[in-house]
């Protein structure tokens, strides 16, 4: 059974329709990867798929570890195992970053009926996460991604991800603004993350980052519909040739089908 | 004194009372207090009219028939006075403390020992301390700002005088606690306070107000303060009135020669409350940091109005005022920045930030710079809105419920002020004030879908 299963899914902001029927099945174990040019919808799917409440799911279901995603709140969808990591990471002045981190461990805990890990407990595995990201002790006592640099906002994302142990990893954008010394870094908490038991999907404009993050299966989004399917063969065909040639047959059949 | 328990219900009334009480003060005391009452009987209570009170309506409180409270019964157990002022004591924490039951100073309450300060109550510092006390009194607060100065110039009570000596560091920080218990009718309380802080002293003075009257009892308090040159004081003012209290304040700061001046004012209590806030910068040098944080809910009404009169060269201010407005709560702040021909190089900065965590909660924010001088840096920012959506959003994201988050957020957002406190006890005891009224704010609900409205402007001049 797939950990993640989406069927026919449609969404739209107002009457605005984004994502047009998108079908998609992650095993346990498999990273994917969907490409597609600006406002192909992929940052909208990652964004769904999360629970942001600016996009209304017009039709489709998504299935989430047996459950059904779309009835759950963001923070549940976040307790079940889902994680994605921000293409624009928030700042929150006042609050520090181990703070926030024990806060988001321990209520993930609490909701799986565990113990809350304690101080000391916590430190030992913040800390076992920092070094896997290079990121200095010190991180911990300031602001949540306040005055961080566009590499240490995304290596927190990560340093996130590390600490709550998710099922699914969705990374939307996380290559968005990262020179190659930090996009290597990612890089590289990412792949440590792999996994038989967790899938990742890799949301991203370019085929760069997946030199570094190898996908099982690279998918084409276009027009909110998934074109085009393969292995990571097709990300390389994309980046020599663009998306211009994967003007697909759907939004012309589509204009047909109105039948006027 | 004036008589206990006579009613009085009309300004005309209320200045007849005033008229008609001791003679036994100083003649220059009874002729400044004759002086101010011929203020308030002119000028009488402010209205929405004047451009300083346009947001802030003080008729409830002037159609109130106050009495005048007797000092306190003394003849209850002393426990039960200790009991009733516990919650807002700081003596357990290692303050000084004076205590003020109606306006009257109850030395079996207080410990003040110490050889260091000078402090006694101010009326029985009239005597002894004549001269500093008239080059000071009434000098700082003008009777012709409004018709709260005045009356409580013609009709205060008493308060403490404090004098820190030359180069005096004291070992421990005071605490001047305000406290009216419950009484059977509405009663108008009027503390007065003086300070004097001699050049390169420095001290740390709490004043606070709480009270357990269920009538809508009336504080209006003045706080006139000097700092010699290169003093520095750290004041906290605490309004911890009761429900239906109404609280109005007037302080006013002057600053010598290169002294420094911190100023933190949190408002957790009170229906109606007005803050005077002045400080004036006289000679070069001078360093002032305003502090707010208010946390109303219900029906609060809290106005906080500062001046930095900024006189003289070379002076930096920074203020930064912050509220969080639950139920229907109105919040208004008003910042003048004052910068007089001369003031040159000035550097002043102000900030008001405001959320709003109903639909029904109002703020109204004003920054108004008045700018003389021609090689100066001023700038405000002033932002009111619902709790960032943005925030909850990641927030939620990584697991934290919807409840959890907001708290999150609201204690981060005070908790920005709080830090800036430099008084580390202090800090921690009001942190775990705000923390208690946070939780009495209601969160539950669904943040409001609002547009924040956002104003950051900049004016400078070079």
């Amino acid at each position: 059974m797939p950990l993640l299963e989406i069927k026919d899914l449609h969404a739209a902001v107002g009457i605005k329709e984004i994502l047009k029927g998108i079908n998609l099945s992650l095993r346990a174990g498999e990273v994917h990867a969907i490409m597609g040019p600006n406002g192909s919808g992929k940052s909208t799917l990652a964004q769904v798929l999360a629970g942001r409440e600016t996009y209304t799911v017009t039709r489709g279901e998504v299935r989430f570890n047996g459950k059904e995603l779309l009835t759950l709140a963001p923070e549940e969808r976040a307790a079940e195992g889902l994680f994605m990591a921000f293409q624009y990471p928030v700042e929150i002045p006042g609050v520090s970053t181990s703070y926030f981190l024990k806060a988001a461990v321990n209520a993930v805990r609490q909701y799986r009926g565990e113990p809350e890990l304690d101080a000391i407990d916590f430190l030992k595995l913040v800390r076992e996460k920092l070094g896997l990201l290079e990121m200095d002790p010190n991180f911990l006592s300031r602001p949540v991604n306040e005055g961080f640099s566009g590499g240490e906002k995304k290596r927190n994302e990560i340093l996130q991800m590390a600490v709550l142990n998710p099922r699914l990893g969705i990374l939307d954008e996380t290559d968005s603004g990262l020179d190659i010394d930090a996009l290597k870094i990612v890089a590289h908490g990412v792949n440590s993350l792999r996994s038989p038991e967790r899938c990742i999907l890799v949301v991203t404009h370019y085929q760069r980052l997946l030199n570094y993050i190898v996908p099982d299966f690279v998918h084409v989004l276009r027009e909110g519909r998934i074109v085009k399917s393969g292995d990571k063969s097709l990300a390389l065909e994309l980046e020599a040739r663009g998306y211009g040639w994967l003007d697909g047959p759907a939004e012309r059949t589509e204009v047909l089908s109105y039948g006027f | 004194m004036i008589e206990p328990t006579t009613m009085i219900s009309t300004k005309a009334e209320l200045a007849d009372r005033l008229a008609a009480g001791p003679s036994s003060t100083p003649a220059w005391l009874a002729e400044l207090r004759r002086e101010a009452l011929d203020q308030f009987r002119a000028i009488g209570w402010p209205n929405l009219r004047q451009e300083e009170w346009r947001w802030t309506n003080v008729a409830p409180l002037t159609k109130v028939a106050y009495r005048i409270p007797a000092p306190p019964d003394l003849g209850l157990p002393l426990e039960e006075w200790r009991e009733q002022i516990a919650p807002y004591s700081l003596r357990l924490r290692g303050w000084r403390e004076l205590v003020f039951v109606n306006g009257t100073l109850i030395p079996q309450l207080s410990e003040w020992a110490g050889p260091d300060l000078r402090i006694s109550a101010l009326s029985a510092a009239v005597d002894s301390q004549s001269a500093l006390i008239r080059r000071h009194l009434a000098r700082g607060v003008a009777l012709a700002q409004d018709g709260f100065t005045a009356l409580n110039t013609a009709g205060f009570q008493d308060g403490a005088f404090i004098h820190v000596p030359a180069g005096l560091q004291p070992d421990r920080p005071l605490h001047l606690l305000f406290f009216t218990p419950d009484h059977p009718g509405p009663v108008l309380v009027q503390p007065r306070n003086l300070v004097v802080v001699d050049a390169g002293a420095k001290v740390v003075l709490a004043h606070s107000y709480a009270g357990a009257s269920r009538q809508p009892a009336l504080t209006n308090a003045v706080l006139e303060m000097v700092l010699g040159a290169a003093a520095q004081v750290e004041l906290i003012q605490l309004q911890r009135e009761a429900a239906a209290a109404f609280h109005v304040s007037n302080t006013a700061v002057q600053l010598e020669r290169q002294a420094a001046f911190q100023s933190l004012t949190v408002n957790l209590g009170g229906a109606l409350v007005r803050h005077n806030l002045q400080v004036r910068l006289k000679q070069p040098g001078g360093q002032a940091t305003l502090l707010g944080l208010s946390v109303q809910t219900g029906r609060q009404h809290v106005d906080n109005h500062t001046l930095l009169d900024h006189a003289s060269e070379q002076c930096r201010s920074s203020e930064l005022y912050k509220s969080l407005l639950g139920g229907r709560a109105e919040g208004v702040f008003k910042g003048k920045i004052l910068v007089r021909s001369g003031a040159q190089k000035t550097d002043a900065k102000q900030t008001s930030r405001t959320i709003l965590l109903s639909e029904d909660a109002v703020m109204n924010a004003q920054p108004q710079l008045e700018i003389y001088a021609d090689d100066v840096k001023c700038t405000h920012g002033s932002t009111i809105g619902p709790l960032d959506e943005e925030q909850l959003f990641y927030l939620r994201c990584r697991g934290i419920s919807v409840a959890a988050a907001q708290r999150l957020l609201t204690y981060a957002f005070a908790g920005d002020v709080l830090n800036r406190l430099r008084h580390e006890g202090m800090r921690q005891y009001l942190e775990t004030l705000v923390r208690g009224a946070l939780k009495g704010l209601s969160l539950v609900e669904p943040p409001v879908e609002r547009k924040p409205t956002r104003e950051e402007k900049s004016t400078e001049n070079s």
